[in-house]
């Protein structure tokens, strides 16, 4: 070890608790700043990942928001538009479409139990493309009754496949076929059923509340969206890419608070760096000067105390970044019980660049902090400071 | 070798300006052993810091080897003391964390010379502390603790040795033995200067001055 850096280790260890507490500041500090950064860069992935999995390359809706599109992709809102399905034909009619298949997701009441089932209507054979992730027990409907529910519903209901679920207003018996396994998103909530089914139910036999579209080749989706545009007229086209702008869009608020409640952390303690430098620094004043009468110059006894701030501020930075890893699934359990939506898969991950850069931001601000202490220490006058 | 003449130092502490050196000339020789005795508040201490290029005067010459310290800027002042100055206090000045070893080194850190383990060794050795250089200060005795600080103002090789009132936290047996040891450099052609309140230990230095209102009375 260095002259200089054994010096500044044992000032450090002279002070245990003050040091040790500084340091849990920072680890604080830089342990939050690592978790968010992470989350939203997880988050980004994550969506990115979950839109991927859909399998769809873009949604045909009627004209409206393009945010309420997002949410019903994402979550299946509940859109009081709807599109006619003869826009199928023109869909089959178009080029370079590999499949196209109506969605219809409603509000329907539920007579027996006296309350409002969220109802998604889908072509089932479709499912598999729109939903490629889902983990089935039982097995997807192939009947006109039968149903398959989202694991809140079931385990609600304490309903397993073979279980009739309803029995409708006209007296329909809609059975379980399948239960999806838990996917930690709002699909959980939701009653799916054939969308024919869905059609009558409603009452409203053409109604879908939007279609979904892959396209043989990604690269000529902007040719095959401008052309269906121009050609149906009532409909908007919204990308997968677009929604993913919307959400971001959406979150990119959350996350600028978030950022900056995170930078005033880091900003205090900063502050308890400085703090607990200068104390340092004026307790040893008399240390300081004997320094200088035995031959250290101003330039010496500012490296000292720096050295000191940037040992504070890369261990706290280490230590604060090991405990967000550690914590890490704590943090996430947490975030998703707050947030609105949450991409599955794991949020934070460990990114050594990530964390790396943490560390290294939190000691350009320690040291950033120790400056003027370091200052003040070089300008000791050493006559002075042995005096007493 | 040392020569101060007309040394005058005048401070500011609060509002009043002290006259803190009024017009002192001084001359030592080498392998002097010199003390200084006087009243608290005589100057004896301004008088050490500027031998020790620690403070320069208001007005006067300090000629060490021929060079007028008085002139010359804080960088080559930290130069003379790494290369020609020794320092010891009343109140010793160890690092508590340190050991007897490091704290002995310290200086050779800021001179940017490797610390050798024989030389520490040899040093400790010579006032008494080899069996001690694991040690921390807090487990030191007080004469322990200012032999140490001999041996640490030792290190750098100087050609002075200054100590502000080595002897001054010590009883009579650790006083002697320090003054022993400062006595033994001296002869060995160290020039030592000692602020001493002690009457008797002033009486075996080699010569004493003693300083009164800032001025020197033979």
């Amino acid at each position: 070890m260095s002259g200089y850096l054994k010096l500044a280790v044992k000032n450090l260890l002279r002070h245990r608790t003050r040091s040790a507490l500084t340091m849990l500041g920072i680890a604080a500090s830089v342990g939050v700043l690592f978790s968010v950064l992470s989350f939203n860069r997880g988050f980004n992935e994550g969506l990115a990942q979950e839109l991927e999995r859909t399998g769809l390359h873009f949604m045909v809706v009627p004209s409206g928001c393009a945010h309420e599109v997002a949410a019903l992709v994402l979550h299946g809102a509940v859109i009081p538009k709807f599109l006619d399905t003869g826009v199928m034909q023109h869909l089959q009619a178009a080029d370079g479409i590999a499949l196209a298949t109506p969605i219809l997701v409603a509000q329907l009441p539920n007579v027996q139990k006296g309350r409002i089932d969220l109802v998604y209507g889908v072509d089932m054979q479709a499912l598999a493309a729109i939903k490629p992730g889902w983990r089935i027990t039982g097995r997807i409907p192939s009947q006109p009754d039968e149903i398959l529910l989202g694991h809140e519903v079931a385990g609600h209901e304490k309903l397993k496949p073979g279980d009739v679920f309803t029995v409708t207003a006209d007296g329909r018996r809609l059975v379980v076929a399948g239960i999806v396994g838990l996917t930690g998103s709002q699909d959980d909530a939701f009653v799916y059923l054939p969308i024919a089914t869905a059609q009558q139910l409603l009452n409203r036999p053409h109604a879908a509340t939007a279609i979904g579209v892959k396209v043989a080749d990604p690269e000529r989706m902007g040719e095959i969206t401008d052309a269906l545009t121009a050609a149906v007229p009532g409909i908007q086209i919204v990308t997968m890419g677009q929604v993913m702008n919307s959400i971001a869009n959406l979150a990119a608020a959350a996350r600028a608070m978030s950022l900056a409640i995170v930078l005033i952390a880091v900003l205090i303690s900063a502050v308890g760096v400085m703090n607990s430098i200068l104390m340092a620094v004026f307790e040893r004043s008399q240390e300081i000067g004997m320094m200088r009468a035995v031959g250290a110059s101003r330039r010496d006894v500012f490296r000292i105390i720096l050295e000191e701030t940037a040992i504070l501020s890369l261990g706290g930075g280490i230590v604060g970044i090991v405990v967000a890893i550690l914590g890490s699934t704590l943090i996430e359990t947490f975030v998703r019980s707050v947030m609105p939506y949450v991409p599955s898969g794991n949020l934070i991950s460990f990114d050594p660049l990530l964390a790396l850069g943490s560390v290294a931001f939190i000691t350009a601000i320690g040291l950033g902090a120790g400056l003027y202490p370091a200052w003040k220490a070089s300008k000791i006058n050493p006559v002075e400071a042995i005096k007493g | 070798m040392i020569e101060l003449k007309r040394i005058e130092k005048i401070y500011r502490r609060g509002a009043e300006d002290v006259h803190a050196l009024r017009g002192v000339d001084l001359s030592i020789g080498k392998g002097e052993l010199l003390a200084i005795t006087g009243p608290s508040g005589a100057g004896k201490t301004t008088l050490l810091h500027i031998l020790g290029c620690l403070d320069q005067p208001t007005a006067g010459e300090v000629l060490i080897d021929g060079v007028d310290a008085a002139r010359l800027p804080e960088a080559q002042l930290v130069g003379l003391r790494r290369v020609k100055i020794g320092f010891v206090f009343q109140q010793f000045y160890l690092i508590p964390g340190l050991s007897v070893f490091d704290n002995i080194a310290l200086p050779l850190l800021f001179s940017r010379k490797p610390a050798s383990r024989e030389k520490i060794a040899a040093l400790a050795e010579m006032v008494g502390l080899s069996h001690r250089l694991d040690h921390v200060p807090a487990q030191l005795s007080g004469g322990e603790m200012q032999r140490t600080a001999i041996a640490r103002g030792l290190v750098n090789d100087p050609e002075i040795l200054l100590a502000d009132e080595p002897t001054g936290n010590l009883d009579s047996e650790n006083s002697d033995r320090i003054f022993e040891i400062l006595r033994s450099l001296s002869s060995s052609g160290l020039t030592t200067v000692m602020i001493t309140h002690n009457p008797d230990l002033a009486a075996r230095a080699g010569r004493t001055v003693h300083i009164r209102d800032g001025a020197v009375h033979p």
